[in-house]
């Protein structure tokens, strides 16, 4: 990206060098423009960070008076690491992580595909199958529990009518097939992302390539694995580390569609975290899983940064 | 920079069973994309009696505006309580989305003319903004607003929804400013502006695609945002839409069909901004991660 090359400075100069003041002196006037936006950063950005991982080393009292919390080293962290609750929800949330991702990849980049091709109409296809990425969750969700309704459901409905069930099928009250419908849920909300990620993705693939292998006589699947996929692979990277990050911060949709239930079943790290925080007011025991969870996001936001910053190398062209 | 989508030779052939088959998913892929939509939209013309049948019927027989007339006139009480979210949605997103602008067109300018020490922070304040979960943040903001004497006041989400928006706007307009060819500038100043009026003059105006898609991403992002407004706000006149929804409705069983006309009120303002303006916020989206 030719932004990422004109913002690096022309000489990588180590952190402390001895010039570091003066340079900061020099450009002093430089900061008056990015003051206001440093200090609303600041307040709500690091200052909730530090008061997270603070937090978690003290018990809270249920009234919130903070300053009545007790210090318990790491207490809160052995009892999140060793609950049940946490197990079951670890595991709620890797299914959920893994196959929303997987599935909203595979279907958005297939719709890419379909959609790379020049056709009259191509704009509005498009602005239509992003409407339920655009529209907000909450309505998304509710509608859906309204599709999935176990009387009056419209699914419920429509399988007893094709003949696969005798009765209408219950799904959000069911262990089994809760999670499988807030993920089906999920991945209809997310895959208009992952189509337009790799539609910008695709429309970076020289024609004239494509153009040289079906000359050559590369078959269609040829020409898609050899010259497509190369050149989109960076992209697709970053689009599933998107979609993993967004996955796992997913709140609304389950809870506005089951609460975490029948009997936390759907209960995900996210919900569990709002539930201990807001539901049972356990801020110092929330907040040692938020610091879990920040672990586990760091890890992620490495591979981000690599995948951002080193992809550009490897790239052909 | 080009736009995403460019116009690309026409196939020849036409019957590539490629085509073929694409033509079929995408058929496929509108189908699912629309059905939840079609349904939002003709269960909120059913009576609630209506609503309620099994089987249900498709294309309702006797539509009726009932839902809409009840909740968009002030002179029913559901009515007055559902203009009231609606207002304050209006308002938190408005404020977002100017506040916004305000503070990141200064930072975004600084960030792609100047080289001081310490601009790589942006890069990372994105990220942060990426990785880190709304919830996780939810409880020190909390802390903080009850400090400020902000909970339960509109202002507190204002500020909250400006803060996470900002380093995606500053790095989407520093992507705008760093296309925008220093020598124009330098020429005006050349002719005696000031760095100011340079600014004002020649580089805003070259920058308002970029603004506007800033903008538009801010307004959808607050107008949808749910997990703060859920937390931050107690008092019924304050609730922001997606809030309001879920309160209204359960104090009363489900009324299905008032139900989702009030998701489709709520849908069209996000849907009809992202229509009309749909090259400059699939520009948002991507910016940053494909790079031309």
């Amino acid at each position: 990206m030719s932004t990422a090359t004109q913002a690096r400075p022309p000489r990588r100069e180590a952190g402390r060098n001895p010039g570091l003041l003066r340079r900061i002196y020099r450009h002093r006037h430089d900061y008056a423009y990015i003051a206001p936006a440093l200090v609303v950063m600041m307040l709500v950005i690091a200052y909730p960070i530090y008061d997270t991982i603070y937090l978690s080393f003290f018990n809270t009292p249920p009234n919130l008076a903070l300053e009545d919390k007790i210090f318990i080293g790491t207490g809160n962290y052995t009892r999140v690491l060793a609950s049940d609750s946490f197990h079951e929800a670890t595991w709620n949330t890797l299914v959920w992580t893994i196959f929303s991702t997987l599935f909203a990849f595979v279907l958005g980049f297939a719709a890419a595909i379909a959609l790379n091709d020049a056709f009259r109409g191509r704009g509005l296809l498009r602005g239509i199958l992003l409407v339920p990425y655009v529209i907000s969750a909450v309505a998304a969700s509710y509608v859906w529990r309204w599709l999935y309704h176990s009387d009056f459901g419209v699914i419920g409905a429509l399988s007893v009518q094709l003949g696969i069930t005798d009765i209408p099928i219950n799904f959000l009250d069911n262990t089994d097939r809760v999670m499988a419908a807030l993920i089906a849920v999920n991945v209809w909300k997310e895959f208009p992302f992952a189509m337009i990620m790799m539609l910008a993705g695709l429309q970076t693939v020289p024609d004239q390539l494509l153009r040289a292998a079906r000359v050559d006589g590369a078959s269609a699947w040829n020409r898609f694995w050899h010259v497509t996929l190369p050149h989109v692979r960076h992209v697709a990277l970053v689009t599933i580390l998107l979609l993993l990050v967004a996955n796992l911060n997913s709140f609304t949709i389950p809870w506005i569609m089951t609460g975490g239930g029948p009997a936390g079943a759907t209960e995900i790290w996210i919900t569990h975290i709002y539930q201990l925080a807001f539901g049972r007011i356990r801020f110092g025991l929330a907040s040692a899983y938020s610091v879990i969870l920040f672990v586990v996001m760091m890890t992620m936001g490495w591979f981000y940064v690599r995948a951002l910053t080193h992809g550009d190398d490897k790239r052909p062209g | 920079m080009k736009a995403l989508v460019t116009p690309r030779t026409a196939p020849r052939r036409r019957y590539d069973p490629w085509a073929v088959g694409g033509w079929l998913l995408l058929a496929m892929f509108v189908f699912l994309a629309m059905l939840p939509m079609a349904w939002m939209l003709l269960t909120s013309l059913k009576s609630q009696f209506a609503a309620l049948q099994y089987p249900p019927e498709w294309i309702p027989s006797r539509p009726t505006l009932d839902e809409y007339v009840r909740l968009l006139s002030p002179a029913s009480e559901v009515g007055r309580e559902f203009l009231g979210y609606l207002a304050n949605s209006f308002w938190v997103s408005m404020a977002t989305t100017v506040l916004g602008v305000i503070v990141a067109v200064p930072a975004a300018y600084a960030f792609s003319r100047f080289r001081f020490p310490g601009r790589n922070l942006l890069f990372y304040a994105v990220l942060v903004r990426n990785m880190f979960p709304a919830v996780v943040f939810l409880m020190p903001l909390f802390i903080m607003m009850r400090w400020l004497g902000l909970v339960n006041t509109q202002w507190s989400l204002i500020l909250t929804y400006l803060t996470f928006g900002l380093p995606l706007s500053i790095w989407l307009l520093k992507g705008f400013y760093d296309n925008i060819p220093v020598q124009l500038e330098q020429a005006a100043r050349i002719d005696g502006a000031s760095r100011f009026k340079a600014f004002l003059l020649i580089v805003m105006p070259l920058s308002s695609p970029g603004i506007i898609a800033t903008a538009i991403y801010s307004f959808i992002t607050a107008w949808n945002e749910y997990v703060y407004a859920l937390t931050f706000l107690n008092d019924k006149s304050k609730l922001t839409l997606p809030v309001g929804l879920q309160k209204f409705f359960t104090e009363y069983a489900t009324n299905w069909p008032g139900l989702m006309a009030a998701s489709f009120i709520m849908s069209v303002p996000v849907v009809a901004l992202f229509l009309i303006l749909q090259k400059y916020f699939v520009r948002a989206l991507t910016e940053g991660a494909v790079k031309s």
